[in-house]
């Protein structure tokens, strides 16, 4: 598993800034980064519900958010101030909102860097097992960054495609 | 104080009315886009809160149209969006948005910028 080098430290540094302001005000938890960041095609996070966002303009890409369905139903249940025991049909929508957050906050934050609003996706979400995401692009450079939240882990992806 | 909430997000329509709970508002409406949003003026609002993407009518399309009826003209509106870049907040400003708020925010963020629009 090696340490990322080739996507620009900003970017990596302001994803996780953004992941980190959306759990402190939306989910009202404190997510703390629990490893450097790693280069994306060297882990393949143990998860069944993934949220991505792409974004386009100078830069391309997509940020993915990465958790297990266990995760996912306390964090849904935090953001929407219910028992987890509660949370049902809702999961969906939460993550594709949360992922949502990460992905405009990071938008907003390169936008003050490089005065261009990139233009972004509508969210998507995916639940369920024994899958796991491939970009059809090999030209992508890809870094994962974990996080701990209470005793859980949960991981944001940043898929860049690479500059020609 | 009768607020209407419009975003195509259950989940943030659940956060801002909890966050208007909190803040002392419990008279609150709710609508998935800007088409349902007019359908819902028609019951009266004195604050309306929208998200900016959404499908079926944006919020910028949704706040153009209620800035041209007579019955809504009037009524302050608070955008609550991802899309906090200088351009994003010129383009809601100038289609009449009063104030903005950015996801993610806090529910002091959010008082603030009620009592903003209510002051105006």
């Amino acid at each position: 598993m090696s340490t990322q080098t080739t996507i620009e430290t900003q970017l990596v540094d302001e994803l996780v800034s953004a992941t980190r302001d959306v759990f402190k005000t939306m989910v009202f938890r404190d997510v703390i980064p629990a490893a450097p960041p790693l280069d994306g095609s060297a882990l393949k996070p143990g998860s069944n519900v993934v949220g991505t966002v792409a974004f386009a303009g100078s830069t391309s890409g997509v940020v993915a958010f990465y958790s297990t369905l266990n995760t996912a139903r306390e964090l849904t249940a935090l953001m929407l101030g219910i028992e987890p025991a509660t949370v049902n049909g809702e999961l969906p929508d939460a993550i594709g909102e949360l992922t949502n957050m990460i992905a405009g906050s990071f938008r907003t934050r390169m936008a003050d860097h490089s005065h261009e609003a990139w233009a972004i996706s509508v969210p998507s979400v995916t639940i369920g097992s024994d899958f796991h995401t491939k970009y059809v692009s090999d030209d992508v450079q890809r870094v994962l960054c974990p996080f701990e939240i209470d005793d859980k882990e949960v991981f944001v992806e940043l898929i860049v495609t690479r500059r020609r | 104080m009768r607020f209407l909430v419009v975003d195509d997000s259950s989940t943030m329509r659940r956060i801002i009315i909890n966050t208007l709970t909190k803040l002392g508002y419990d008279n609150v409406s709710e609508a998935a886009n800007g088409r349902e949003g007019l359908d819902r003026l028609a019951a009266g609002a004195d604050v309306i809160i929208t998200d900016w993407n959404m499908p079926e009518m944006t919020g910028i399309d949704f706040i153009r149209t209620v800035r041209t009826q007579p019955a809504t003209k009037n009524i302050p509106v608070l955008m609550v969006t991802t899309n906090a870049a200088k351009d994003d907040i010129v383009e809601a400003l100038r289609v009449g948005v009063n104030s903005y708020v950015v996801k993610p925010f806090t529910p002091e963020t959010m008082k603030e910028k009620i009592e903003a629009v209510l002051a105006r």
